[in-house]
C-alpha cells in the first residue's frame, strides 16, 4: 500500500496546524465563504504517449483482502506509480462521500460496489466521461451506456444454510427455487438481510418483481408469505452470513461469493443458487477532477484486463465481466445459473416506493 | 462574575469561543440542514416513511434511558455511598461500556444470547429473539448506564455530608435521609444523566442497526438511506428531525429545573464522614454490581477467546495468528491513540471555560450558547462528518494544506470533529459541578482582586477535577471507538482503529476484528487507568468521596 512514512506528520508541525489552522478555519467559516478562491488543480502533465507515472487516490470498496493484492499487481504493471488507497468496503458511503467532495474532489479512481453505487454519481456529473478500448469486449449489460463507469465483476445472489441444522430440522434439501423457502418447515428458520437497510436485501425484493414479470400484487403476496417464516431481519449482509454460520438460523438468502468465502473458514455451512436468481454488476468508475487522469485511465483499462479479472476472482470469489475469465473454485457463474430478467433501470428507478409498498404489505409502516 | 467590559482577556476568549462553536458546530450541521431545500423536506415529510421510525425511537429512547439511569444511579450510589470492596475494579467495569467498537461487541452479544447463543440456548436451552425492540432496550441499557453513573458519582461526591448527618441527628431513618435529602439534591446529576442518555440514546445508531432487525429508528433509517440508496437528501432530512427532537427534549429539561437551586459546597468545605449505609443495602449493592461486572466480562471475555482462536465458535484451536493485524495495521491504532487524547484535552479544556462562561456570567445569548453545545449529541455521527467533509472539503481548505507543507489536514479535522462531537458530556459534567459550587467561593477571589480568569483558574479549576476526568475520560474512550465521525474524514493516512476493524469485520474476519477490538480496547482500558492514578492524586479536592 502506500508509504506512509514518507508523508508522516512531525509532531511539532501537527499540533501547529491544528491551532492555527482551527482558528483560520473558524475565520473562514464565519466570514461565510468569503475567502473562497480559484481551485488550483494539479493537473498532470500533458498527456505523453509513455506509460503514465505518477500517484493515483482509489476509493475502493472491495474487501480488505482485494485491495492490497490489487494494488500490488497494479504497481508491478505500472512501475513507478503509487496508489493511495482509501479502504471502505461500503459502496454507498464512498458515493456519498465523493458526492460531499464536489468543491474539492479527492479521488481519482471510485472502484467495486454495484453499479447503482456509480450511476446517479454519473448522472449529477461528478465522473469521468471514460470508454476504456478493453471495455469493447464486455456485453453492453456490463456497461454504461452514457459511458460514465464500467462493469467489471459480477455478484449473484444465492442462498446460505447451517447444513447441520438444515438436515436435522427441514429435511436436508436446499432450496432449488425461491417458492420453496415458502414451506412451513422453514417457519422462524430464516433471516434475510434488512431491504430497507441493505443493497443484498433489496435486490432480493426486486428479483421476486422480474420472477412475476414485474406483477407487483404477486411479489408482495410472495414476500408477505415469506415474512411469516423469517425470524428476522438483519441490519448488514455478512452480519446475516455471520448468524447462520454460527447455526444460529438455519438459512438466509445472501450473496453466493460471500457465502464461499465464509464456507473456507467454517465447512458447516452449504451455498445453493435458487432458480430465477438476481445478480450486480460491479463497476469501477473515474472521479471528475481527478488529479491524474492519465494515470486513472490506465487504472481503469487495467482493471478490465484478464489478468485483474482473474486476480478479482480469485480473492473475491466474484466472476468477471470478461467472458475468457475462468469462475472460482465452487462459484455460480452467470452462465451455469438460471437468471432472472433483471431491469436493473428499473429496480433503482422505483426503489423507494417498493420498499414503501412492502414495508405496508408486512405491516412494518 | 464581572462586566465583561471591564476584563477585555475574558471577553476575546469568550468571543473566541464563541466563533470556535459557529465554526465547527454550527456551520457543518447547517451545510446538513439545508441539503434537502424546501422541496425535498416537503416530498420527504409527504411520503411518511419516518413516521414508524419516528415512534420507534421515541420509545426506546423512553425505555432505555429510564432504565440506563436507574442502573447508572444504583452504580454511582454504590460507589460513592457504600463502603462495598473493589471499587477501583467496578470504577472500570462503569466505564468499559462505553469501549464498544462498532459491529464486534453488538456480535457478541448475539453470539452469546442469539437463538443459538452459547448462554441463551448453550446454557438455559432457550431461543429468544435478540433482535428487534427488546434486544435493543437491553444493549443500549448497558451502553449507555456509564454516562449516567459518571455524572450521578460526580454529583453525589460532592454533596454535603454534613446535611444528611443533620437529618440522620433530627431522627430521620436512612430511607428518608436518602428520599429528602440525598435524591433531592442530586437533582443537577440525575438532570444531566436523563438529558445526556437521552439524547446519545436518540442519536445511538450502532445497536439499533446490529440488533434492532427490523426495529427501525431514525438514526438507522438515516443510515439505511445513505448506505443502502445514496439517498442523502432524505438522510439530511432525517438528522433534521432528529435535532428538532433533541431541541425539545433540551427544552422540556431547562424548564424543569428553572429557579432550582443545588449548592451544595458552601464557603467552607466538610471532612465530616457520611452517616454510615445499612449494612444490608452495601450487600445488595456489592451483588448488583457483581451481576453488571460479570455480565460486561463474559462480553469482553468472549472477545478475547475470538481473538485467540481460530474461528469462534466453529473452531476452537487455539492461535495467535489474529494479532498480527495489530502489526499490519499500527497506524490505525496509533492515530486512533493520538486523535483521541487530542480531542480530549480540546475537549476539557474548551467545556471547562465554556461551562465557566455560561454558569458564572451573565452575557446575553449564553442560553443558546449552552444549547449548541449540547447538539452535537442530537446529531448522529456521520453527519457530523458529512458536515465536515461538505463545509471544510474546500479549495481554501487545500490552499491552507498546502501552505502548511500537508497534503490534506483531514487528520487535524477529525481531532476538532471529535473534540466538538464530545462536547456535551464534558460540558454537562463541568455545568453540574460549577451548579454545586457556591457562586460566593469565587466571588471571594475576585473581590480581593484577582480577575474572573484568575479566579476560575485558581479556585474554581482546582474544585472541579472529577468532573473534568468525567469529560476527558468520556471524550477520549467515545473518540477510539467511534466508527461513524471518522468514517467520512479519514484519508489512508490518517485512518483509524475502527476503521480497521469495520473492514476486517467486513472481510468476515471474525478472529482479525476480535483481536483488533481486543488492542483498542486493552490501549485505551491502560490509558485509564493511567488517568486514574493521576486523577487520584492530581484531584485536590476534599469533595470526592467516590
Amino acid at each position: 500500500m502506500e508509504d506512509i512514512s514518507a508523508t508522516g506528520y512531525d509532531r511539532r508541525n501537527f499540533l501547529k496546524i491544528m491551532g492555527l489552522g482551527a482558528s483560520a478555519a473558524a475565520l473562514a467559516a464565519c466570514g461565510g465563504g468569503a475567502t473562497a478562491v480559484s481551485p488550483s488543480p494539479t493537473t498532470a502533465a500533458a498527456k505523453t504517449a509513455a506509460k503514465p507515472t505518477g500517484s493515483i487516490t482509489v476509493y475502493s470498496a472491495l474487501n480488505e483482502t482485494t485491495n492490497n493484492q490489487f494494488g500490488d499487481a497494479f504497481k508491478a504493471a505500472y512501475p513507478g506509480t503509487t496508489i493511495d488507497l482509501l479502504p471502505l468496503a461500503a459502496a454507498g458511503d464512498l458515493q456519498t462521500r465523493i458526492t460531499a467532495e464536489k468543491a474539492s474532489p479527492k479521488a481519482d479512481i471510485f472502484i467495486g460496489g454495484s453499479s447503482e453505487f456509480h450511476d446517479p454519481l454519473g448522472k449529477a456529473g461528478l465522473l469521468e466521461n471514460y470508454v476504456s478500448p478493453n471495455a469493447a469486449q464486455l456485453k453492453p449489460e456490463f456497461k454504461d451506456a452514457a459511458g460514465f463507469w464500467t462493469g467489471w465483476y459480477t455478484g449473484i445472489f444465492g442462498f446460505i444454510a447451517s447444513t447441520d441444522r438444515l438436515t436435522k430440522e427441514v429435511g436436508g434439501k436446499l432450496p432449488a427455487t425461491w417458492d420453496d423457502l415458502l414451506d412451513p418447515v422453514w417457519k422462524g428458520k430464516l433471516i434475510l438481510p434488512d431491504p430497507v437497510k441493505t443493497g443484498g436485501g433489496y435486490i432480493f425484493i426486486a428479483t421476486q418483481i422480474f420472477r412475476f414479470n414485474k406483477d407487483e400484487a404477486k411479489a408482495m403476496a410472495y414476500m408477505k408469505t415469506l415474512h411469516g417464516n423469517i425470524a428476522d431481519y438483519i441490519g448488514t449482509s455478512p452480519g446475516a452470513i455471520g448468524a447462520v454460520s454460527q447455526g444460529q438460523y438455519v438459512g438466509c438468502p445472501n450473496w453466493a461469493h460471500d457465502i464461499l468465502t465464509e464456507k473456507a473458514k467454517n465447512p458447516g455451512v452449504s451455498l445453493a443458487v435458487p432458480a430465477n436468481t438476481g445478480f450486480e454488476v460491479g463497476a469501477v468508475s473515474i472521479v471528475k477532477g481527478a488529479h491524474n487522469l492519465p494515470l486513472a485511465k490506465a487504472f481503469v483499462d487495467w482493471v478490465l484486463t484478464p489478468e485483474a479479472g482473474a486476480l478479482n476472482v480469485k480473492l473475491s470469489n466474484r466472476g468477471s465481466t470478461i467472458a475468457s475469465v475462468p469462475p472460482a473454485p465452487g462459484a455460480p457463474t452467470l452462465a451455469s445459473v438460471s437468471l432472472v430478467n433483471y431491469d436493473r433501470q428499473w429496480a433503482t428507478d422505483n426503489k423507494s416506493r417498493i420498499l414503501t409498498l412492502w414495508q405496508q404489505t408486512v405491516g412494518r409502516s | 462574575m464581572r462586566s465583561l467590559q471591564r476584563e477585555p482577556v475574558l471577553l476575546l476568549a469568550l468571543l473566541a469561543a464563541i466563533a470556535l462553536v459557529l465554526a465547527f458546530i454550527v456551520y457543518p450541521q447547517i451545510q446538513v440542514v439545508l441539503v434537502p431545500g424546501a422541496d425535498g423536506y416537503v416530498s420527504f415529510l409527504t411520503g411518511g416513511t419516518w413516521t414508524l421510525p419516528l415512534t420507534n425511537s421515541i420509545k426506546i429512547t423512553l425505555l432505555s434511558t429510564t432504565t440506563a439511569v436507574l442502573l447508572g444511579f444504583v452504580f454511582a450510589y454504590a460507589m460513592v455511598y457504600t463502603p462495598m470492596p473493589w471499587k477501583p475494579f467496578f470504577r472500570i467495569i462503569g466505564i468499559l461500556p462505553l469501549l464498544s467498537p462498532p459491529f464486534v461487541v453488538a456480535a457478541v452479544y448475539i453470539l452469546l444470547f442469539g437463538p443459538r447463543g452459547i448462554v441463551s440456548y448453550g446454557v438455559f436451552g432457550q431461543s429468544p429473539s435478540v433482535f428487534g425492540l427488546f434486544g435493543v432496550w437491553g444493549v443500549q441499557t448497558i451502553a449507555f448506564f456509564p454516562f449516567a453513573y459518571q455524572l450521578i458519582a460526580d454529583v453525589l461526591s460532592r454533596s454535603d455530608a454534613r446535611l444528611e448527618q443533620a437529618a440522620r441527628n433530627l431522627g430521620a431513618g436512612p430511607w428518608q435521609v436518602f428520599r429528602s435529602v440525598t435524591l433531592p439534591l442530586s437533582g443537577p446529576g440525575l438532570g444531566a444523566a436523563i438529558l445526556t442518555c437521552a439524547i446519545y440514546i436518540l442519536e445511538d445508531f450502532g445497536n439499533p442497526q446490529l440488533i434492532g432487525g427490523g426495529f427501525n429508528v431514525l438514526p438507522t433509517q438515516a443510515y439505511s438511506l445513505i448506505e443502502g440508496f445514496g439517498d442523502f437528501t432524505g438522510a439530511a432530512a432525517v438528522s433534521t428531525i432528529l435535532l428538532l427532537l433533541a431541541l425539545s427534549l433540551y427544552v422540556a429539561k431547562t424548564s424543569l429545573d428553572r429557579g432550582r437551586s443545588f449548592v451544595t459546597v458552601g464557603g467552607k468545605a466538610s471532612s465530616m464522614p457520611r452517616p454510615p449505609v445499612p449494612v444490608t443495602l452495601t450487600r445488595v449493592c456489592f451483588a448488583a454490581c457483581l451481576a453488571l461486572a460479570g455480565l460486561i466480562l463474559l462480553v469482553y471475555g468472549t472477545l478475547i477467546v475470538s481473538a485467540l482462536t481460530l474461528y469462534f465458535p466453529t473452531n476452537l484451536n487455539f492461535t495467535l495468528d489474529h494479532f498480527d493485524y495489530l502489526r499490519a495495521h499500527a497506524l490505525s491504532l496509533q492515530n486512533s491513540f493520538v486523535y483521541s487524547m487530542l480531542a480530549a484535552v480540546g475537549c476539557s479544556i474548551f467545556a471547562l471555560f465554556a461551562g465557566f462562561m455560561v454558569q458564572r456570567g451573565t452575557w446575553p445569548g449564553r442560553k443558546i450558547f449552552d444549547f449548541l453545545l449540547i447538539m452535537p449529541a442530537a446529531i448522529p455521527g456521520i453527519f457530523f462528518g458529512i458536515g465536515y467533509l461538505t463545509a471544510f472539503n474546500q479549495p481554501w481548505s487545500d490552499q491552507l494544506a498546502e501552505f502548511f507543507g500537508q497534503r490534506d489536514l483531514r487528520a487535524e479535522l477529525i481531532v476538532i470533529a471529535l473534540l466538538f462531537w464530545n462536547i456535551p458530556v464534558a460540558y454537562q459534567a463541568i455545568t453540574v459541578g460549577l451548579r454545586q459550587i457556591d457562586k460566593s467561593i469565587d466571588e471571594a477571589a475576585t473581590s480581593l482582586g484577582a480577575s474572573s480568569l484568575r479566579g476560575f483558574r485558581d479556585v474554581l479549576v482546582p474544585m472541579l477535577g472529577g468532573s473534568v476526568q468525567v469529560g476527558f475520560v468520556t471524550t477520549f474512550v467515545r473518540a477510539v471507538t467511534t466508527l461513524s465521525v471518522v468514517i467520512f474524514l479519514f484519508t489512508p493516512r490518517s485512518t483509524t482503529a475502527t476503521i480497521t476493524i469495520f473492514q476486517l469485520v467486513n472481510d468476515f474476519n471474525w478472529g482479525g476484528a476480535a483481536a483488533f477490538t481486543v488492542g483498542d480496547v486493552g490501549m485505551a482500558i491502560v490509558v485509564l487507568i493511567v488517568i486514574q492514578r493521576l486523577g487520584g492524586r492530581l484531584a485536590v479536592t476534599g469533595f470526592r468521596g467516590g
